[in-house]
């Protein structure tokens, strides 16, 4: 009843995947370099959407612009969030035993403060911007302009941090912190600085994807949550710390979300989405499209 | 033997000095005390399970919004004190169904999956609420608050009962050597599959009860409210604030919480959450122990 | 010096029992408790219900003080944030009567809300005005403490709705519902009133509270080609239904979102898209004859620079409007209070209100529209400001 090979379908998935990828990227990262179960990433988000929503409003500049901004304060925020708290964690033997419930807590202390610091500032009020929001016509189909750059830039995000965490000397070590962390300490990685770095960075490209998403979305102080559950998921279906992976998996939870509700009925897309998710962490808990088991 | 009497003893004072307070205190006292009594036994459970054996689960939110669900599913058709029976029967069961294939996944898959499956159980639950043509249900005629304050205390006790001694039996014992070294454990002759799924149903019973009982606290069920992962996150703060894998943390642990919570909410509308995200973030970094670590460490400094 | 210290000691005290003796006859201020919804699943939408409440506090103040039976005394609120938790919101009411010991008592917010401190206020016999819950499930709480002045009630509405259709030539309809209880409890009803007035239901798809895509099912709506489409949403999936209908070219010229376009922030998503939306809503500042209602939603925008939304906001206001008219009749005396609330007819920014039972039987269950960037009451139609227009195709 619904034409499965239809260009609006694709188009949706698409955006979605663009969306996902780029929010579980950062997760991924900050996951994949040190552990740190960071449940204040969709705050951090929250944040990049109020920034893209305060310079639209104030000065008229679009996201398109302000994105930068996001991704220079979000990474800053990201260094001092690293260096006051989470190093200590990393560096406490104490802590480090129970890394994952600790740094859970931790990181959940910093998403209520945030949530509560905007809320206090601006109030609880849903707050949005019209921006690029003509429709475009592509062939038998029709999409949002600002949908279409939300695909092109998350796109494009996504696909230069793979090529950077495969060509750049920098980009390399992550990887090899994340893929050996001791085997990475012997062969001399500066191990306290690429965890700066991926903290950083992690933190800098959740801002920006709270300022694509403010496009799309109203925003409020609570918007977060639900962006780092979908983080989760999506980090999940690809392989924790697999970068590449996590793509893939964004891939797999927009086709669930589009394509599975097309096919069932779009009441059963959260069990869908939760019921792939479980049968995924059971049967492949490295993930659907790692080939090394990741389990410890 | 003289250690346990000296815990049951020390828990029946406990238990004799909360029951006064629905006789002393006011609606508000109870309503404090009964949260506290609520915490103390969802968290006593989730110790069993997730300090003993390192299997941190961020998911038991499941059992106590099941219980509940058990509870309004039961309203009116069974007495009060059995629904809450039939509530842990019913999250015991679903634990034992569900343990086998989820202790199969460590570490933080395990974290997180324990969120997933939460959540799963929550939108099915939200379906079929819908399917039934149901929004919303209202529950007249329930018990007073006395009467849940009551059933709550009871659960705390033997949620406090149970981990003192499982942590002393052959089984805790086992328990903990999966936490130190699962296959260390198995080559032991542990079994280590049963081991984990029996303490994985033994941590969902008293939270399932927990859910039924106080599901009728507020006369009105809505699934949203009832499988919040907040309950979940709240469990996993007290046990850590309290520290330690036996009786004393989480008791500690929900005292500072749930008191502080009250001390700021209080006195500091405006701004109690930020300070109590601040004291989770300063509690971490400050007292990585916990607790029950620090009273431990300034006992052995007093001799 | 010792003398002088003891001696001023004395007098300052013996001055402060004066006083205290003092404040307590007139210039004491009234005190006013509730529990907002700051933080958790409420908080975004509960705001404009908590500005609504200081508006009108500050204006009480600015007016030499609320009106308590002949005498002017200040209001002062006590509230804390229950986190959009029931048990907690009945904790907070238990607090509020027994410790704080308020003089008056606002509602939270939401149906769940009011429904869970339906208990404590009638164990303490404690009036309260609700205000932003509507439900069949309100009907069942005992009258006497609590009354509601909305008419968004579910099944009425569905009613109205359904002639409203009728009216515009509907004869199919495709209805895709969000999960939660108020939308889930529209569908309940409206799904035998469309049939009742023979409307073909030709989709009925639900989509659960989390949701991030609509694309799919709005394409199977296309597909049936309904003369309307009724999207019963929440206010965030309300966004997705705008964007996924213009997308999907869904140009059915009888739209109706439940909920979202009372809201400021859809405006300015949507600007003049909205425009021809059908959805609920009993107020607008159009109406002639409640010229409050225009002050209101000036005095609302002068305070927070945004318009209050069409729902929460002026119901809120209804609702303290109530209090303070029967405060200024009865004082505080919770018998004489009870009594003048349940047996007035009051004036309010959205029209006369006068309690049957808990319910408003002053206010009829109306339909609106948005048009030309305002919420216009479309049916029925001796209540309308406006016309009905066709939705006009998407841009």
């Amino acid at each position: 009843m619904v034409d499965l090979f239809s260009g609006q379908l694709l188009i949706a998935a698409l955006v979605l995947a663009a969306i996902y990828g780029l929010v579980a990227l950062g997760l991924n990262l900050i996951y994949g370099t040190m552990r740190l179960l960071n449940v204040a990433h969709g705050e951090i988000l929250m944040l990049g959407g109020y920034l893209a929503y305060w310079t639209f409003t104030l000065t008229g500049v679009g996201p398109v612009w302000s994105m930068f901004l996001a991704l220079v304060l979000a990474g800053a925020f990201g260094a001092i969030v690293y260096r006051t708290l989470c190093r200590r964690v990393l560096r406490s033997s104490r802590l480090i035993e129970q890394i994952e419930a600790n740094s859970l807590l931790l990181l959940f202390g910093v998403s209520i403060i945030l949530q509560n610091v905007i809320a206090l500032s601006f109030t609880a009020t849903a707050r949005a911007y019209p921006y690029l929001d003509d429709i475009v016509r592509i062939g038998t189909f029709q999409v949002t302009a600002d949908r279409l750059v939300v695909l092109g830039i998350g796109l494009a995000l996504c696909f230069a941090a793979i090529l950077f965490f495969r060509l750049s000397a920098t980009g390399l070590q992550i990887r090899a912190l994340i893929q050996q962390p001791d085997a990475a300490l012997l062969v001399g990685v500066d191990v306290e600085r690429m965890r700066l770095i991926s903290f950083s960075l992690g933190f800098a490209i959740a801002g920006v994807a709270g300022c694509l998403i403010s496009m799309l979305e109203q925003v409020s102080p609570f918007m977060g949550f639900p962006f780092t559950i979908a983080a989760f998921v999506v980090i999940i279906l690809g392989g924790l710390g697999n970068l590449a992976g996590g793509l893939a998996g964004a891939a797999v939870l927009a086709a669930i979300e589009v394509y599975g509700v097309a096919l069932t009925t779009t009441s059963m897309r959260s069990i869908l989405i939760y019921g792939v998710f479980i049968a995924v962490l059971v049967w492949r808990p490295q993930g659907l499209f790692g080939g090394r088991s990741m389990v410890r | 033997m003289a250690e346990h009497s000296r815990f049951l003893a020390l828990l029946a004072v406990a238990v004799a000095a909360f029951a006064l307070v629905p006789r002393l205190g006011g609606d508000y006292a109870i309503g404090v005390a009964l949260n506290l009594l609520m915490w103390i036994a969802l968290t006593q459970s989730w110790v069993v399970l997730s300090a003993m054996t390192g299997y941190v689960s961020l998911g038991h939110a499941v059992f106590f919004g099941a219980g509940a669900y058990a509870m309004v599913l039961c309203f009116g058709s069974l007495p009060f004190w059995l629904s809450v029976i039939v509530a842990g029967a019913a999250t015991g069961l679903l634990a034992l169904l569900v343990g086998y294939p989820c202790l199969r996944v460590r570490g933080p898959y395990f974290v997180i999956l324990t969120f997933g499956l939460a959540e799963l159980v929550k939108f099915v639950v939200i379906n079929v609420e819908a399917a039934l043509g149901q929004f919303g249900r209202l529950l007249f005629g329930g018990p007073g608050l006395a009467q849940i304050f009551y059933v709550v205390l009871v659960l705390a006790a033997v949620s406090v009962i149970v981990t003192w001694f499982v942590r002393r039996s052959r089984f805790g014992a086992g328990l903990r050597a999966i936490r130190e070294n699962e296959e260390a454990a198995e080559t032991l002759g542990i079994d280590v599959a049963r081991y984990k799924v029996l303490a994985f149903a033994l941590s969902a019973i008293v939270p399932g009860m927990v859910g039924a009982a106080m599901v009728l606290r507020t006369t009105y069920f809505e699934p949203l409210d009832l499988f919040n992962p907040i309950t979940s996150f709240t469990i996993v703060s007290i046990a850590i604030i309290g520290g330690g894998d036996d009786v004393p943390g989480p008791v500690y642990g929900a005292l500072f919480l749930v008191l502080m919570q009250e001390l700021l909410w209080a006195n500091w509308p405006e701004v109690y959450m930020i300070l109590l995200g601040g004291l989770l973030v300063a509690f971490v970094l400050g007292v990585p122990d916990g607790i029950h670590g620090r009273v431990a460490a300034w006992r052995k400094a007093r001799g | 010096m010792k003398k002088t210290i003891g001696t001023a000691f004395a007098a300052t005290f013996a001055g402060a029992v004066a006083l205290g003796g003092f404040a307590a006859s007139a210039a004491d201020p009234v005190k006013i408790g509730f529990s907002e919804s700051k933080t958790g699943l409420f908080a975004q939408a509960a705001t404009s219900q908590y500005q609504s409440y200081n508006l009108w506090r500050e204006q009480m103040n600015a007016a030499g003080g609320l009106d308590v039976a002949g005498t002017k005394r200040k209001v002062e609120f006590v509230s804390y944030d229950d986190q959009s938790n029931p048990g907690k919101a009945v904790q907070i009411y238990e607090k509020l009567i027994t410790d704080d010991k308020v003089d008056l008592l606002l509602a939270p917010w939401g149906t769940s809300l009011h429904l869970a401190i339906a208990g404590v206020i009638e164990r303490y016999k404690f009036p309260v005005v609700g205000n932003t819950a509507a439900s069949v499930q309100l009907r069942k709480l005992k009258a006497g403490n609590i009354w509601f002045p909305t008419s968004l009630f579910p099944d009425r509405q569905s009613d109205v709705l359904a002639a409203l259709l009728k009216d515009r030539g509907v004869n199919t309809a495709a209805l895709v519902t969000n999960q939660l209880p108020y939308t889930q409890e529209n569908k309940s009803f409206v799904v035998p009133a469309l049939k009742k007035a023979g409307i073909e239901l030709v989709v009925n798809e639900d989509y659960p509270p989390n949701v991030k895509d609509l694309t799919a099912v709005l394409t199977k709506v296309k597909n049936a080609k309904p003369d309307a489409v009724l999207a019963y949403t929440y206010p965030a999936d309300a966004v997705l239904y705008m964007n996924g209908a213009r997308e999907v070219g869904l140009n059915q010229r009888v739209q109706v979102v439940l909920l979202g376009p009372q809201y400021d922030f859809f405006d300015k998503i949507f600007g003049a898209a909205r425009n021809g939306i059908l959805t609920m809503g009993h107020w607008t500042p159009a109406r002639k004859d409640w010229p409050s209602a225009r002050t209101f939603a000036d005095a609302f925008k002068a305070r927070w620079k945004t318009d209050p939304d069409f729902v929460d906001a002026p119901l809120a206001y209804v609702s303290v409007e109530i209090l303070q008219q029967a405060v200024a009749k009865a004082g505080l005396d919770k018998d004489k209070l009870r009594a003048t609330i349940a047996g007035t007819t009051f004036a309010t920014i959205n029209g006369p209100v006068r309690f049957e039972g808990v319910m408003n039987v002053a206010l009829p269950t109306m339909i609106s529209q948005i048009q030309g960037g305002t919420q216009h009451i479309v049916w029925p139609p001796k209540e309308r400001t406006a016309e009905a227009i066709a939705k006009p195709a998407w841009k």
